[in-house]
């Protein structure tokens, strides 16, 4: 076990020492956090992600809509969570797991989006992100970035949180 | 004449018998005297032999004496010393023999003394031709005194000799007059004997064979069927007559028997006949017994053989049902055995879904851990994510954080291929589990069916055993029932040979009554045949 132990903190000091490589124009590469919907991989800017958290509990809202999944307790703040699978129609094409709820906020909204698995955080640049063919995927092209040679698709996170659609703004008579 | 026909024959026998006797006393007496005049004629011979074997001796004296003289040999005188030794033994001889006769005594005596003298005279040359020479020995001789002495002996003994011969002739003529007379007595005496005999014969043969024969023809006329006549008594007292009057008897007794023989032969015959008649009739009615008996025997029989065959049919039922019975028990035996290791297979069964489930709590247990670390795990991504995000809002100074982020997240992804593979095997585990949930299930229902189906078995073979119980008692009340018909049917073979039997003797008796019933009538038959042959 020693002997495992010396060699991986070897490679952990050598990786470490390692000069990060060069980057390009900061602007050309975008970090984004990959992750699995409706055996789908999406991506979706990480300079909007505030957190990434698994789903505990969550309360269901009666008299909203179907996409709103309803409201859970992150941190002691209460966030609503958008199952996107209802709110881009996409066909269900079987359970999930559904327990990751991805933090999306800017200045004015701040909702969850569920995900099934989080994969991380990739950096990929921005010329590799080419437009979305059409037929593909059922999601609206506002809310799409576009799609990788890997077939991941990345979500327009700005246009989400600004949609308005999403907005539910209702009374319920007592 | 009182004479019985025995005197008769007795006196003809007499007769014979003194002639017999004369002519045997007349050959006897003669005879005799043949035999003595022949003893004398011998005599005279032998007389006249030895007055010639005297002569022969002088004369061989005479010849050696005179061979001596010639010759001088001694040897030549052998005859001389023959004679000499046997003139004297002869002489004794001769004189034995005519010591009857005188004359000739007297002769012998002369004789002897003349040979005497002669023999010396002999004696006398021969010493002088011995001493005195052959002149001397002739001259003795010449002086013919020896010759002399030689003469008178022949004379002598010539005169001896015609004695004799006298006397033979006599002999002789007297023995040819005896016998003449022998021969004329036979030649006279043989043919008068004969014709008194045969006289004698003619009358005795006349007195008993007439008679006789007058008897004989009656007989003979008896026996031919005649019993009509009758023999005249001639009033005779001897046998004969005796005859004839115990023969008239006995033809007046025939004839009586013969008419009662005839009166109880016809009784017969009526008899037999009837008798015949009912034997006949009983014969018959044996004969459709028997031949009914015997149908009833055989009929009998093949009941008892099919009696025999049932029982026997019966035994083997019976045998077959005990072992039927054995087999079951050891059915029964089986299958509860069967049960039992079913049972056991069962409490197996049950162990085993117990160590599955055991083995189910811990592969769920296990799954709870997996969950647990798959939670960390996950946990621990999130983590690094969330440190990737502020390493990324950090900027340049959050590089260093970032590498330890990706770390942290290269951890989290190994522990959660970890947890993969674990879950992996887990769920093999599960899925065997369940496979083993699964067979344990089928193995019980396997069980519950075998179960039920021996419980089946077992209530088949009970009621198997209980129907060849049943099989068995029948079988036996059948083998014993069995038994019972062939003990009666053997009774009732057996009285039926009895009665056959019976039957048969009395088929057997009714032929030999019929038989001799025949016999009798065929007797009776030839009797009446036999007396009607006679008149009366």
């Amino acid at each position: 076990m020693k002997k495992e132990i010396r060699s991986l903190l070897k490679m952990r000091a050598v990786s470490m020492a390692i000069e990060p490589e060069l980057k390009r124009d900061s602007s050309a590469i975008i970090e984004i956090i990959e992750f699995t919907l409706a055996a789908e991989i999406y991506g979706i800017e990480s300079a909007f992600v505030r957190e990434v958290c698994i789903l505990k509990d969550f309360t269901p809202l009666p008299g909203v809509p179907s996409y709103i999944l309803g409201i859970v307790n992150i941190h002691g703040q209460i966030l609503p969570v958008v199952d996107l699978k209802i709110f881009f129609n996409l066909p269900e094409k079987g359970l999930g797991e559904l327990n990751k709820v991805i933090i999306l906020c800017d200045d004015q909204m701040e909702f969850g989006i569920l995900a099934d698995d989080v994969k991380g955080i990739k950096t990929i640049y921005r010329e590799e992100i080419l437009p979305i063919p059409p037929k593909i995927s059922g999601i609206g092209e506002k809310y799409l970035k576009g799609v990788t040679k890997d077939r991941l698709i990345i979500l327009s996170a700005k246009n989400l949180l600004s949609d308005k659609s999403i907005v539910v703004y209702e009374e319920v008579n007592q | 004449m009182k004479l019985t026909i025995g005197t008769k024959i007795y006196t003809g026998y007499f007769l014979a018998i003194l002639i017999i006797i004369f002519f045997g006393l007349t050959a006897y007496l003669n005879t005799g005297k043949l035999l003595s005049d022949s003893k004398w004629v011998t005599h005279s011979n032998e007389v006249k032999n030895n007055i010639t074997s005297v002569l022969s001796a002088m004369q061989d004296a005479e010849t050696g004496q005179r061979g001596f003289i010639i010759t001088g040999n001694e040897s030549y005188l052998v005859p001389y010393f023959q004679g000499r030794d046997s003139i004297y033994p002869i002489l004794k001889k001769l004189k034995g023999l005519i010591i009857d006769n005188e004359n000739q005594t007297h002769r012998a005596d002369l004789v002897e003394s003349l040979i005497e003298k002669r023999l010396a005279e002999i004696e006398e040359i021969i010493q002088i031709r011995r001493s005195k020479g052959f002149a001397s020995a002739e001259s003795g001789v010449m002086t013919g005194t020896g010759k002399k002495t030689m003469d008178s002996i022949r004379a002598i003994l010539a005169e001896m000799t015609r004695e004799e011969d006298i006397l033979l002739a006599n002999r002789s003529s007297k023995m040819e007059a005896v016998t003449h007379k022998t021969t004329s007595t036979i030649l006279w005496g043989i043919p008068i004997s004969v014709i008194i005999l045969a006289l004698i014969g003619f009358i005795i043969t006349r007195n008993v064979a007439k008679p006789l024969r007058m008897v004989t023809r009656t007989a003979e006329s008896i026996a031919n069927g005649d019993l009509s006549g009758s023999i005249t008594s001639s009033g005779r007292n001897d046998e004969v007559g005796a005859l004839m009057q115990s023969f008239n008897k006995m033809i007046k007794m025939l004839r009586e028997q013969n008419q009662e023989i005839l009166k109880g032969v016809n009784i017969i015959a009526s008899t037999s006949s009837q008798i015949l008649t009912s034997t006949t009739r009983i014969a018959t009615g044996s004969a459709e017994t028997a031949a009914a008996i015997s149908q009833t025997t055989t009929t009998v029989e093949e009941v008892r053989q099919a009696s025999q065959l049932s029982s026997q049919k019966a035994k083997n039922l019976s045998d077959s049902s005990n072992k039927v019975a054995e087999v079951s028990l050891k059915g029964q035996k089986a299958v509860e055995e069967t049960v039992d290791g079913i049972n056991n297979i069962s409490k197996q069964m049950d162990e085993i879904a117990q160590t599955v489930i055991l083995l189910s709590e811990q592969s769920q247990s296990i799954g709870g851990i997996i969950a647990s670390v798959t939670n960390l795990a996950d946990q621990s991504n999130l983590l690094a994510v969330n440190a990737a995000i502020e390493a990324a809002k950090a900027g340049e100074q959050g590089k260093g954080f970032a590498v330890v982020a990706l770390e942290i997240r290269n951890l989290a992804e190994q522990s959660k291929q970890a947890t993969m593979q674990v879950r992996k095997i887990l769920n093999d585990v599960q899925k065997a589990t369940n496979a083993a949930v699964l067979a344990t299930e089928q193995g019980n229902r396997a069980v519950e069916a075998g179960v039920k189906k021996s419980a089946q078995a077992g209530e088949a073979i009970r009621i198997l055993t209980e129907s060849s119980g049943e099989a068995v008692q029948i079988a036996t009340q059948i083998v014993a029932s069995s038994q019972q018909q062939l003990i009666g049917m053997d009774q009732i073979g057996m009285a039926m040979q009895n009665i056959n039997q019976a039957g048969m003797e009395t088929s057997i008796s009714m032929t030999q009554a019929e038989e001799a019933l025949t016999n009798l009538h065929e007797l009776g038959r030839k009797l009446k045949e036999l007396v009607e042959q006679f008149k009366m």
